[in-house]
């Protein structure tokens, strides 16, 4: 492929404290993309994740968008670019749906420029991209889990950003809410945004994702399409299991797997 | 927001109108009229003319002022501390004022010098504070249980300097001292008003101004910086904003507790908690709450002054109380 490619992160270090959380890690992920980050708990994903939003600065190498280094972007640019929902966010409950996502275009008015109509637009397509208009004037407080989840995405679509990073989005989702979720980044994906998300159900990452990354004690372990990542050795070991597909008569590609614990694992 | 706004006139006619001198709210409106040059002959004889444009008038707007820095305050703190329950206290405000005025009663300049105690006590309020955040900077650490904690060590050091400088002082400094830490708004002219607004109006704009960030703030310390807020510095702005409104309020006025957590607490359930409704309704909300105080301090005894900071702990202790029982059962 010819040019840099649209988010970029070469041979990261990230420190906390005295530990190396992550160690040299390098990948790189264009439009379109949908990325699933799993790993074991502890491996390092989240603080890759903030990295990446910008929000830890590394102890060395860089994390680069468009080709540019990260460090020469302001807050506000990096916001611009780049849109992260986090993990099990409180928030402020007391905020209706549509006041938290216009919350979402403060990268592109900053502190003392109210909203203009072009920012009203940003904000309702965000709102009509997930499925929030009956709920618009609802609280966050007294959405369900689900409804929730999509309000925070919306705020980041108002962001209007290249790349989209969730931390465990379909954490405490039920089964069919959790099905939604990836429908909806899936749609997402496919008008240009790159998504990297942290799965912790490595099934419904396999599912949604069109590459997978591995990440065990902050390196990168494994990298490639689903159906060979869990396969995979690497992921094996990392998460001290087997992956064994589970195939559908007539289906080419799994349609889910099972997972044993492997001996001393 | 009208119907505070017509609250807090109703409030100020109430505390034209009522006191130890009574005026119909006839003669005050035509006073007032006289006095914008509106009407030509005087409602009032001079004494009664005097005392409500000169004492009354300037007293009841010194309150209506300075509960809105109060409550001001208090949205400020609650946004920076992600705490409805944070107040001055917490910024070691109330610790250094005191501490400031008792050094300025000590030393006599309270008596030589004019406006020397309220001076004193604002430098001592914007140091305590400027103390608190520079620890909490050394420790290189911006996050909010260090800024609590060196809140707490710095005030609970500067009480104790303050006792020791009291148990050395004269009996007449002490009381001198505890008259002011009472709060109240007693004697305080257009001087004290005119310094009130050379602080609290800009301080209130520029919180007016940055009411986007303050929403920003509302969603968490990692939301806000994804969004491309630097929270260090957004903090930084904030405190001391807060510093300036709570230091002048506290030196003119003395200690006046509650009213930055009542006034904040009651309109967030009112106007939500988006900064740009939140403020202009706490302002007036506090307004409100320190006008009418300070006519209860006046007006419950014909012979003396009550203490404004003690009608306002009466209101707000229960309150507080009904606040931390209803969020229990929730």
């Amino acid at each position: 492929m010819n040019g840099p490619r649209l988010l970029e992160v070469a041979d990261l270090r990230v420190r906390r404290g005295e530990r190396e959380v992550i160690r040299r890690v390098s990948l790189g992920v264009d439009a379109s993309e949908r990325v699933a980050l799993v790993g074991p708990n502890a491996a390092g994903k989240s603080t890759l994740l903030a990295a990446i939003a910008g929000l830890l600065a590394p102890a060395g190498g860089a994390v680069r968008m468009g080709g540019r280094s990260l460090s020469t972007f302001s807050p506000r640019e990096i916001a611009r670019a780049i849109a992260l929902v986090v993990a099990l966010q409180e928030g402020a409950p007391k905020l209706s749906v549509l006041e938290s996502a216009e919350l979402g275009r403060y990268p592109h008015t900053g502190p003392f420029q109210g909203l203009s109509g072009r920012d009203r637009d940003a904000v309702n397509k965000a709102i009509a991209e997930t499925c929030l208009q009956e709920l618009a004037h609802r609280t966050l407080g007294s959405l369900s889990a689900g409804e929730r989840q999509r309000a925070l995405i919306a705020r980041a679509l108002a962001q209007e950003p290249k790349a989209l990073l969730l931390d465990e989005p379909s954490a405490h989702l039920d089964i069919g809410h959790g099905l939604d979720l990836f429908a909806l980044l899936t749609t997402i994906a496919a008008r240009g945004v790159a998504i990297v998300a942290v799965i912790h159900d490595l099934v419904a990452a396999a599912r949604w994702a069109s590459r997978m990354i591995v990440l065990h004690e902050g390196e990168i372990v494994d990298d490639g399409p689903p159906g060979e990542v869990m396969k995979g050795e690497a992921l094996g070991r990392a998460f001290g299991v087997t992956a064994i597909e589970a195939r559908s008569p007539g289906e080419a590609a799994a349609s889910t797997w099972r997972f044993e614990r492997r001996a001393g694992g | 927001m009208g119907l505070l706004a017509l609250g807090l006139a109703v409030s100020i006619g109430l505390a034209l109108c009522l006191g130890a001198v009574r005026y119909t709210p006839l003669e005050v409106v035509s006073e007032g009229l006289r006095g914008l040059g509106l009407a030509a002959s005087p409602a009032l004889d001079e004494a009664h003319a005097i005392i409500l444009g000169e004492i009354r008038l300037p007293r009841v707007a010194l309150a209506a002022l300075l509960g809105g820095a109060l409550a001001l305050t208090g949205v400020l703190l609650q946004t920076v501390f992600q705490n409805p329950m944070a107040d001055a206290s917490l910024l070691g405000v109330g610790s250094g004022a005191a501490l400031g005025a008792v050094i300025a009663v000590k030393l006599g300049w309270s008596f030589d010098v004019f406006l020397a105690l309220p001076a004193a006590a604002f430098v001592g309020a914007l140091g305590a504070s400027l103390v608190v955040y520079m620890v909490a900077e050394n420790m290189r650490s911006s996050s909010l249980t260090s800024l609590i904690l060196t809140g707490l060590a710095v005030s609970a050091f500067l009480s104790g300097v303050t006792s020791i400088v009291l148990i050395a002082s004269e009996e007449f400094r002490v009381r001198a001292v505890f008259f002011w830490l009472a709060g109240g708004l007693e004697g305080r002219g257009f001087i004290h008003l005119g310094i009130a607004c050379a602080i609290v109006i800009p301080a209130c704009l520029a919180a007016a101004a940055l009411h986007r960030p303050l929403d920003l703030l509302l969603l968490g310390e990692t939301e806000a910086r994804a969004l491309g807020l630097n929270v260090p510095r957004m903090r930084l702005v904030l405190l001391a904003l807060a510093a300036l409104l709570s230091g002048a309020t506290t030196s003119i006025a003395g200690s006046v507790p509650f009213v930055g957590l009542m006034a904040p607490h009651a309109m967030r359930g009112l106007v939500g908690p988006r900064a740009s409704r939140l403020l202009p309704a706490a302002f007036l909300a506090g307004a409100i709450l320190v006008v009418l105080s300070d006519l209860a301090a006046r007006a419950i005894s014909d012979r003396y002054d009550l203490p404004l900071g003690a009608i306002t702990s009466l209101s707000g202790a229960p309150y507080l109380i009904h606040i931390l029982r209803r969020t229990e059962r929730a």
